[in-house]
């Protein structure tokens, strides 16, 4: 489990070579700054009126998601076509169509339609909803061909009609895990909402790079603060429902034996889903948002003579090579670091809030922030786009270990204690022994969520196939935007197979 | 009159040797039949073929004097009035009692009165008087069926079966996990609920409980042995009966 923290061994030799003098300076007044908020009523408003934009994308496409992905899972999962018309065919086939948009990131999505339709709200709710539409399809597909199959088949032996069959017999058990999913879904929908800012589709996060860029700390500390404290409670209140409702907890990825009434639970979760489609409703309105606007596409400048030699003269080795080595060190360094700094800091009591402060910020912190914040000390290349990926998900797999840890019996740890052992020496015994196989299987499925969001980083600066694209987008080379697209399709859904694998290996054995 | 059920015929390939080799039966309302064999001998394939959950290879199979309808909606309307007690009950352990027992009815509902029942109690007092029928506590209805016992599972079971209102109930060895005294309660239920102008099926493997039942079928290496009435059974018919697939056991 501490083994790819040995990753940290080259890249602290490395540092020092990557260092370019100056920048402390700044390093230090953003620091100072984080205590120093800026309190001025104009900037506040900005940044409020930024944060709410930013959570109203987030809901609204989070939403449009949780009703596609439904629909498409629905009309992908073989238990509903078998049951329908008695064939599998079509249901193999949607979930192959369905592997390419979700294996676009939201950030490339929204700088396709961006190219295509220019700055509109709808673009940044679409970003969002059509990558997550098809990860809520995949989910509900593969939740729904897990169930066991006997009480729909004594319904339908009954006489019972397909429809009502399907509805009665899966949706109750579909329903608590397709809530659960949808809950970490929308702390995810906030967080690409804000990436997104950063990237001019508006909201919270344009206002974050433009202070960075011009150096208010102050102000950019204040809107740091802001989006914490909406992230903060949805996390907690999350948290709370699915412990309420007595959910599986996201680490155990594998299905859980559950048996919940729908009953009143059931009424609860329909009420809480409802209120919120409304709210995103609501929220669409207020951002006025128009579907018509997406089928409204500007004029395309005339693709150039010759560009598919320029796009096939690309170095793509080197551009693969570098976008692999950017996944491995930086999912090496979020899987790694995690457990170290928990086990550094285990005797220390403030240490363990210093360090969960320290990862909800990483969690918050969108990772093209990070990259340009290390880039004032660091010279521009795979270091800091590595850490800064790492650095962010650290913060999402840190949460999750520290909540696994805790919902580990305390009892070896109690008795390794007792019988003398050191603080750290019990808590790698007596906890980490027991939650490493899934850690590490989470793991697995994070470097895939992480090899997708090497666009992140590489868009900044950093290397790869992010960098290239780009440059090709702005210079609206649109045959190497579509070699470079199908290239990162294809790393990431051989990436996501080989996830599955070493997942599958991790939990099975 | 005509008859709930009939076979005419009905072969089942298996892999060595037929699963089913000519079976001939035909059950009329009113008639309460067991169905009794070693294990192997094709009693859950011919139930699985009075059902209508397998196809025969040979043969014909009569509901009501009618095949098999071809459209959908005329074979759920079929479907609807064959009632099956399954081994593992096939409840659905997310709903309540109530909800499980309305899902007998959702041949006959449509789709609004289905959703509804995964929302709001539908139909209490027809549910209430169905459990006090089979000796349940009303008070039941509002439970997960997860939290039941196992003697209370089976009788829920039986009570969604019974909302489903068939004319045949057809159940393959309900009796197997139960404990001797459950065993009797249910087996009483059944016969009381497979009277006229019901008609009931039942394979099991306990020569000891056929006291209720007008008719036993012996069945043996896919062919009937014996169609007699209870009455006419002689400990020596159901002796040869076991005492053959031991010699074949002991053979093989």
């Amino acid at each position: 489990m501490l083994l790819p923290a040995a990753v940290l061994l080259p890249l602290l030799l490395l540092l020092p070579q990557a260092l370019h003098g100056g920048g402390w300076e700044l390093v230090g007044q953003f620091a100072a700054a984080a205590l120093q908020p800026s309190l001025d009523p104009v900037v506040l408003q900005s940044l409020l009126r930024g944060l709410a934009i930013t959570c109203a994308v987030a809901l609204v496409g989070w939403a449009v998601s949780l009703v596609l992905g439904v629909v498409l899972g629905l009309a992908s999962a073989r238990v509903v076509w078998q049951s329908l018309s008695g064939r599998c065919w079509p249901a193999d086939l949607l979930a192959r169509l369905l592997a390419l948009p979700r294996s676009i990131h939201e950030l490339i999505w929204g700088l396709l339609l961006l190219q295509l339709i220019g700055l509109q709200p709808a673009v940044a709710v679409a970003a969002i909803a059509i990558p997550y539409g098809a990860l809520v399809a995949r989910v509900v597909r593969d939740l729904l061909d897990a169930l066991p199959r006997a009480s729909l088949a004594a319904l339908l032996n009954a006489g019972t009609p397909a429809p009502t069959a399907l509805l009665t017999a899966l949706g109750p058990p579909l329903l608590p895990g397709l809530l659960s999913y949808g809950g970490y879904r929308l702390e995810c929908a906030l967080r690409s909402a804000t990436l997104l800012g950063v990237f001019g589709l508006g909201g919270l996060g344009n206002d974050l790079l433009l202070s960075l860029q011009s150096l208010q700390f102050h102000e950019l500390w204040s809107g740091l603060w802001l989006l914490l404290a909406v992230m903060l409670p949805l996390e907690a209140l999350i948290g709370r429902l699915r412990h309420h409702w007595s959910m599986p907890a996201r680490l155990s990825l594998g299905p859980q034996p559950q048996h919940r009434t729908v009953g009143r639970q059931g009424r609860q979760m329909l009420v809480l889903l409802g209120s919120l489609l409304l709210l995103a409703w609501g929220a669409a309105r207020w951002l006025q948002i128009d579907p018509a606007q997406l089928l409204h596409w500007q004029p395309l400048p005339p693709l150039g003579q010759g560009g598919w030699q320029e796009a096939l003269a690309l170095p793509w080795p080197s551009l693969i090579a570098g976008t692999l080595l950017l996944t491995l060190t930086a999912a090496a360094l979020a899987v790694g670091a995690g457990p170290l700094l928990l086990l550094l800091v285990a005797p220390w009591r403030p240490g363990r809030a210093l360090l969960q402060l320290g990862w909800m910020l990483g969690r918050l912190w969108p990772p093209p922030l990070t990259a340009l914040l290390l880039l004032f000390v660091l010279k521009p290349g795979l270091l800091p786009a590595a850490l800064a990926l790492g650095f962010h998900n650290l913060g999402i797999l840190g949460r999750l270990l520290r909540e696994a840890c805790s919902a580990a019996d305390p009892a070896p740890e109690q008795a390794l204690s007792s019988s003398g052992s050191g603080p750290r020496l019990a808590l790698l015994y007596g906890r980490f022994s027991r939650v490493a196989r899934s850690y590490l299987a989470y793991g697995a499925y994070r470097s895939d969520v992480i090899l997708r969001e090497t666009v992140v980083v590489g868009l900044v600066g950093g290397s790869g196939l992010g960098s290239q694209l780009r440059e090709s987008l702005s210079g609206f080379a649109w045959q190497q935007i579509g070699l470079l697209l199908v290239a990162y399709a294809l790393l990431t859904l051989v990436g996501e197979d080989l996830s599955d694998r070493s997942r599958r290996q991790l939990l099975g054995a | 009159m005509t008859a709930l059920l009939t076979l005419e015929n009905i072969t089942v390939r298996g892999r060595r040797q037929p699963r089913l080799d000519g079976v001939n039966l035909q059950l009329r309302p009113g008639e309460r039949v067991a169905l009794l064999g070693p294990s192997g001998a094709g009693k859950s394939t011919l139930l699985a073929v009075a059902n209508g959950l397998l196809e025969p290879d040979q043969g014909q199979v009569l509901w009501h004097g009618e095949p098999r309808a071809s459209g959908a909606r005329a074979r759920r309307r079929q479907q609807r009035r064959i009632g099956m007690l399954w081994q593992d009950l096939r409840l659905i352990e997310e709903l309540t009692v109530q909800q499980n027992l309305n899902a007998g009815r959702l041949a006959a509902w449509g789709w609004p009165r289905a959703l509804l029942n995964l929302l709001v109690p539908l139909e209490t007092q027809a549910c209430r008087e169905l459990l006090l029928r089979l000796d349940l506590e009303p008070g039941l209805l509002v439970e997960p069926v997860a939290t039941l016992s196992g003697g209370q599972r089976q009788r829920v079971a039986l009570a969604r079966l019974l909302r489903q209102e068939p004319e045949l109930l057809l159940a393959d060895e309900p009796l197997a996990s139960l404990d001797p005294r459950l065993a009797d309660e249910l087996l009483a239920l059944l016969l009381r609920e497979g009277a006229a102008p019901r008609a009931l099926l039942l394979s099991l493997h306990r020569p000891d409980l056929l006291a209720g039942f007008d008719r036993v079928i012996g069945l043996r290496g896919g062919q009937v042995a014996f169609d007699r009435p209870r009455s006419a059974l002689t400990p020596a018919t159901l002796a040869d009966l076991y005492a053959d697939a031991m010699g074949a056991a002991g053979a093989g």
